[in-house]
């Protein structure tokens, strides 16, 4: 085989002499300026990249706290549907509340009886019609006190 | 390694001598890459390209070189793996066989205005391109760079046996096409 190859390469030999490839002109002479035209250019790509660089870490973090939260926040809203039920619920118990507590922060005499009836039948399920004067006098006496009763008496 | 090559290194990986060392680098080994690339790809504006993405990297990559084989071995490392990315970049956008390209090869060598060939120097760089990649490259590096096997097969990462399995069937594959195709 070694020698069936010598034999081969005997008649390419004569092929090998002369490269049939040629460069432009002075090609070889101008290459070094060129490439060092490309290197300074490759610099200062670094050096805008050196901003990026240093603010690359801060927008990473901020990146995944969003992320982050949001991987918190949605599945809790979606998951969740009757706790919004509850929100609401709360609420018109909280809108009761604060009547009633209005009321009870504020002095009686300034109310009328009828305003006092709806505000009490709200807060014992009661209807205000069923209501009767002497019930919301008890009831008024049992938790207010003589001066939020009388002030302005 | 020699002590030239070992000053050029040191000179290459010092801050201060740099700029020096790789203007000297340049001018050393320009012209066996240029032709060893040129080899790979045909024509002279992708060589071009291909010779200044190898300097740049050895540029950037200097400092990493860890002088386990010769600057010469890293530098036609560098640079028949720049070249075979390029084929396979070709590849990925237009072309989509091993046929194409060494047609597309073919069609650079043809239309390249920097090739002074005559007939028999254009067939047999066509029998040349019929070959894959990588036995084409170690036919060019034996037969027309004539390097040694064990220098070939520090560059290439492949073993001597296996380097000279290559380089016999190409020879056979050439003599084969030039017999077929005597035109």
């Amino acid at each position: 085989m070694k020698e069936k190859n010598g034999n081969i390469e005997n008649q390419f030999n004569s092929l090998k002499k002369e490269s049939p490839f040629r460069v432009p002109e002075n090609y070889f002479e101008t290459f070094a300026d060129r490439l060092n035209i490309r290197i300074e250019e490759e610099k200062r790509s670094v050096n805008k990249r050196t901003l990026f660089t240093y603010l690359r870490p801060a927008v990473a973090i901020a990146a995944i706290f969003v992320l982050v939260m949001l991987l918190i926040y949605v599945p809790f809203t979606k998951l969740l549907p009757s706790g919004s039920g509850n929100i609401a619920q709360n609420r018109s118990e909280k809108n009761v509340d604060d009547s009633v507590f209005g009321i009870q922060g504020s002095l009686i005499s300034n109310f009328s009886e009828e305003q006092l009836l709806a505000a009490f039948s709200a807060l014992s399920d009661l209807d205000s019609k069923n209501l009767s004067s002497e019930n919301l006098a008890d009831y008024i006496a049992a938790n207010y006190s003589s001066y939020e009763i009388l002030a302005d008496n | 390694m020699d002590l030239n090559e070992k000053e050029l290194i040191d000179k290459l990986k010092s801050e201060a001598s740099r700029e020096q060392a790789f203007q000297l680098l340049v001018k050393t080994y320009q012209q066996r890459l240029y032709w060893h690339i040129r080899k790979i790809v045909m024509n002279h504006d992708d060589t071009d390209d291909i010779l200044q993405n190898v300097f740049i990297k050895v540029w950037k990559n200097i400092d990493g070189f860890r002088e386990d084989s010769s600057l010469f071995t890293w530098l036609f490392r560098i640079a028949t793996n720049e070249s075979l990315s390029h084929l396979q970049k070709q590849r990925r956008h237009s072309i989509v066989s091993i046929n194409e390209i060494n047609d597309y090869l073919s069609e650079s060598l043809e239309s390249d205005v920097y090739f002074d060939g005559d007939d028999i120097q254009k067939k047999f760089q066509l029998a040349i391109l019929q070959l894959p990649n990588k036995q084409r490259i170690v036919f060019n590096m034996k037969y027309f760079d004539e390097m040694k096997y064990e220098e070939i097969s520090e560059v290439l990462k492949t073993s001597v046996g296996a380097l000279k399995a290559s380089y016999h069937f190409a020879v056979k594959k050439i003599e084969e096409f030039l017999k077929e195709d005597p035109k």
